[in-house]
């Protein structure tokens, strides 16, 4: 189903207004606790529904004067309303040139229906697109897109006309499982993270080539020394799980991975051309040789995002001979329990100016207490920020997906002092399932916005998708948190 | 130079009209106080004599400060004499007129290498074998020695024994009154630091018993590489939480570290490597601009907005570094908060300094940064507020209710006076006449009343203080 504007107006009348919005049904008593939406200098620009799909992240980019969303599932199936068929969940396209109405343009199923199993089982979650002027191989005027497809595989798709996607390749399959991708566009260097069965834990990265998109070629495996095939078992395969790499290219050359599962979150910081070039074979000495640094973040937090803030100019500090420009790390934990069954999860700021130092120096939170949030249902803390590093917010503004408590935009020019300067909580809609507890043996469901993803594109407007099936929404800065923003050229 | 009655009434006025007030450079004699939150209540100039330690314990319905000195000679008004800097002991009883009452001389030198820094007082019916009518006094002899004496009557101080000479150094002691345990940071000839810890029984403060040495793995004699940096002090946080906390570093090479008391104290005691790491359970290293010279335990924080999360009971160690170049020819020193409920993997959660706009503090003169804090975890405070000597910023009081976000309520930087004398690392590059005159609050404590000491680096004096307005609400006073 998509919505047109009206609809979408009258979505948000509905809920703004008295009965809140209905949730469809699970078991379990359930309480409905839909909220209206909530913002500081944020609003609502545009809203998609993504025919109520369980959405992980998303990525805009401007094809031939066109802006095209692409949005990665989570499993599950839903009516495609283009087709009228029922389709495992896979990958929205959506037309977002204008931002006040978005187009559905197409949906790109998975092969699997099966539900979401520990929520990513099944889907095609991660998703990055690159064109092909920018790929040293690619063909110009194409673009190409990068899925996760299940917990099996990584394809390669030319989404050239976004809606026709056809397939091009399969860049890698028979995984036991898939996760966060960061693809390199400017080289084409793509690092997957993948379950490969010999290693000895469940998520891992792999590199590939992508610079040519039709032929991809593997470069490597890559992961925390005892995690290599034939290293000793560990209790649980998914002790330091890897979450993913943010690259900063040949330029940087550095990677930042993340690491954990439910905690024990480790922070590598990698030599890039190292990884690249250094032998390859997975043995734990090879494994080491490109680590600069590895950094505990504690039993109770993974590291699930990272984003860098590198070259940063301290004002406080301008004065002092030493140390006024110093490179940092925001690190972002993933709560994973409902309803704050978990230790309290927040953004950490890690100061790497001396890279093999790590050393954590700030804090941002959410106040649970300005929202109720560990009351509201579903997790309460960050899960991602943007990656688009545009310069109207890079070094600025960050926006960190907080599951029901919306997005947080937060004013990064001092990394030793965050600060939030907007938010904006969707309202819940017709289309949100409700999140569950167990209280006293029976099941206690409420119904929240849980934003689990957030991105920006180049234009600075600001996508948030939602994992419990509300959909997109398009919100843009206002008030004094857009005059922090570089909208200048 | 004593300062009289109406001289420190007009101060205090001055405050009180002034308070908030900014100066836009340098101060001048004269010039006024500034404070948010705080106010002057009593002045003693401490002989004009450069001030590192104080201390303040009731004794038998009296309140005694021990303020340990940098080395110097100045003379002393009661004698006459020229004196090395040593201990001066002032009654405090009276906050609004405190009374010098004894200086006891130490050793020949200027700056850390003379004087006798460091002091630390235990009551006799505290240590488990003391005169339970007596009050003891652990300090330092320059350099070279660490000392007792019984203080019971603070005018007329009597030395009971050297506990140990023929040192190189000596800095920031930790002595448990309940235990006796001591933590005498020292320089034996042999380590490979200039400062290491000593560790005695002074349960019995006649008979101190050694008890071992001890230092991180890489300071002990023999040991090859790089030596990891000299420690400055620690704070032992007693049998009840068995854990003692090791700072180490200045403005740089900064090493917490975190040692298991009990096998500290009774794990075996030579010197290897191997039972250097025994009882250590987190060695915890800070980039190379970071010093730790003060690690304050905050532990058992119930965190407010946590309350409906898992884990709303945590620990902290409260890191300040020290500032020692002046004019900001360094990395800011400031204070950095670690998260250690997971003490194997501290994290650094939480930072502050005061902000060097707000008062053009890098143009004042002499060191700008912090130095120190409050040590005492007197209930009035502890939890609630810790104030932080921060050289020419004065004392800054912290609420850190919630470590993860400190927040300033209260400060208080004093006016200079005819005794401060200019940063010697200034004299020593640019000559006297070009060197800028500034406050250099260098350390700070409370006592059990509530009120607030800091003593001047500069030669300034010791200037009592207490919280007003919304900062004192902070504190409990019942």
């Amino acid at each position: 189903m998509k919505l047109n504007r009206v609809q979408v107006a009258g979505w948000v009348i509905a809920c703004v207004a008295v009965v809140g919005c209905q949730s469809t049904g699970t078991q379990g008593t359930r309480e409905h606790q839909a909220h209206e939406a909530e913002a500081r200098n944020m609003r609502l620009v545009g809203y998609n529904d993504l025919q109520g799909r369980t959405a992980f992240e998303t990525v805009i980019v401007e094809q031939n004067g066109r802006w095209i969303a692409y949005v990665g599932h989570f499993g599950g199936q839903a009516v495609n309303s283009l087709t009228g068929q029922n389709e495992a969940n896979g990958t929205s396209i959506v037309d977002v040139t204008d931002p006040r109405r978005p187009q559905y343009l197409h949906h790109i199923p998975t092969q699997s229906a099966a539900p979401m199993v520990g929520g990513e089982g099944s889907g095609a979650q991660m998703v990055k697109v690159c064109a092909g002027k920018d790929l040293p191989k690619g063909e110009r005027g194409k673009f190409y897109l990068l899925r996760a497809a299940g917990s099996q595989a990584h394809e390669m798709w030319d989404v050239t006309t976004p809606e026709k996607p056809t397939r091009i390749a399969t860049v890698v399959d028979k995984l036991k499982s898939t996760h966060e991708q960061w693809w390199e566009c400017d080289t084409g260097i793509a690092y997957v993270v993948s379950g490969v069965p010999d290693w000895q834990v469940r998520r891992m990265t792999q590199i590939f080539d992508l610079s040519d998109p039709a032929n991809p070629l593997f470069i490597r495996n890559f992961g925390l020394v005892g995690q290599q095939p034939g290293a000793a078992k560990p209790p649980n395969p998914r002790f330091r799980d890897g979450h993913g790499a943010f690259s900063t290219g040949p330029q940087g050359n550095r990677l930042y991975f993340g690491y954990g599962n439910l905690g024990d979150g480790t922070l590598q910081i990698v030599d890039r051309q190292k990884l690249l070039t250094g032998p390859r074979e997975p043995t734990a000495e090879n494994l080491l040789y490109p680590q600069v640094a590895l950094l505990p973040i504690g039993r109770w937090q993974a590291v699930h995002a990272v984003y860098p803030l590198l070259g940063m100019e301290v004002a406080e500090f301008a004065r002092n001979t030493r140390g006024r420009v110093r490179d940092f790390i925001l690190v972002m934990p993933e709560a994973i329990e409902n309803e704050c069954r978990e230790e309290r999860q927040m953004l950490f700021v890690v100061d790497v100016t001396n890279e093999s130092e790590p050393f954590g120096v700030a804090n941002f939170q959410v106040p649970e207490q300005s929202g109720n949030f560990c009351s509201r249902g579903a997790r309460f803390g960050p899960h991602s920020t943007q990656t688009n590093l545009t310069p109207i917010y890079h070094k600025r503004i960050v926006f960190v997906a907080w599951f029901n408590a919306g997005v947080r935009a937060v004013d990064v020019r001092d990394p030793f002092n965050l600060k939030e300067v907007g938010f904006y909580i969707p309202s819940t809609t017709g289309k949100t399932v409700p999140s569950c507890v167990k209280l006293d043996g029976k099941e206690l469901c409420k119904t929240a916005i849980v934003t689990n993803a957030v991105e920006v594109d180049d234009r600075g407007y600001v996508y948030m998708v939602d994992r419990n099936n509300t959909g997109m929404h398009i919100v843009e800065l206002t008030g004094a948190a857009r005059e922090l923003a570089n909208f200048s050229k | 130079m004593k300062l009289r009655k109406a001289w420190i009434s007009a101060v205090a006025l001055a405050c009180a009209v002034t308070a908030s007030a900014v100066l836009a450079q340098g101060s001048k004699p004269g010039q006024g106080a500034e404070a948010k939150n705080m106010n002057l209540v009593g002045y003693n100039d401490l002989q004009a004599r450069s001030a590192y330690q104080p201390v303040i314990v009731e004794q038998k319905g009296r309140w005694i400060a021990y303020i340990g000195h940098h080395g110097g000679v100045r003379v002393n008004p009661a004698t006459g004499q020229k004196e090395n800097n040593g201990t001066s002991i002032v009654d405090v009883t009276n906050p609004k007129q405190p009374k010098y009452l004894f200086h006891i001389p130490g050793d020949l030198g200027e700056g850390e290498s003379g004087g006798a820094q460091m002091v630390r007082i235990c009551a006799g019916k505290d240590l488990p074998k003391g005169d339970p009518n007596k009050f003891y006094m652990l300090r330092v002899l320059g350099d070279t020695a660490h000392e007792m004496w019984d203080v019971t009557a603070p005018e007329r101080p009597q030395l009971i024994t050297t506990i140990v000479r023929g040192l190189k150094s000596t800095h920031k002691n930790w002595w448990e009154c309940d235990t006796g345990i001591a933590y005498l940071v020292s320089g034996p000839p042999d380590w490979r630091v200039r400062r290491m810890t000593k560790i005695y029984d002074l349960s019995d403060p006649a008979k101190p018993v050694f008890i071992r040495d001890y230092g991180l793995d890489g300071q002990q004699p023999g040991a090859a590489g790089q030596a990891p940096f000299e420690l400055h002090g620690p704070i032992s946080a007693g049998p009840r939480k068995n854990r003692v906390y090791f700072g180490h570093g200045n403005n740089k090479f900064g090493i917490l570290q975190i040692v298991d008391r009990e096998k500290l104290l009774n794990g075996p005691k030579e010197v290897t490597r191997e039972n250097l790491l025994y009882p250590q359970v987190r060695r915890f290293d800070f980039p190379t601009n970071i010093g730790a010279h003060t690690v304050l335990p905050l532990l058992d924080m119930e965190i407010e907005d946590f309350k409906n999360s898992k884990d709303s009971k945590r620990d902290f160690i409260f890191v300040v570094d020290e500032s020692i170049i002046d004019e900001c020819n360094e990395a800011r020193q400031m204070v950095w908060i670690l998260d250690v409920t997971q003490e194997t993997k501290p994290l650094g959660v939480a930072n502050w300094t005061v902000p060097e706009a707000s008062g053009n503090f890098c143009s004042r003169g002499a060191r700008f940064g912090a130095h120190a804090s409050n040590e005492n975890l007197t209930p009035i405070y502890y939890r609630r507020l810790v104030f932080v000597s921060w050289f020419n910023a004065g004392v800054r009081t912290l609420d850190i209710r919630n470590p993860f976000s400190p927040k300033e309520v209260a400060y208080y930087i004093p006016a200079i006076n005819s005794n401060t004398k200019p940063d010697p690392t200034c004299v020593k590059r640019r000559g006297a006449a070009k060197c800028k005159i500034a406050i250099q609050t260098n350390n700070v404590e409370v006592d059990d009343r509530g009120y607030i000491y800091i003593v001047d680096r500069a030669d300034t004096g010791m200037h009592i203080l207490e919280l007003v307005g919304e900062a004192r609400k902070i504190a409990n006073f019942k």
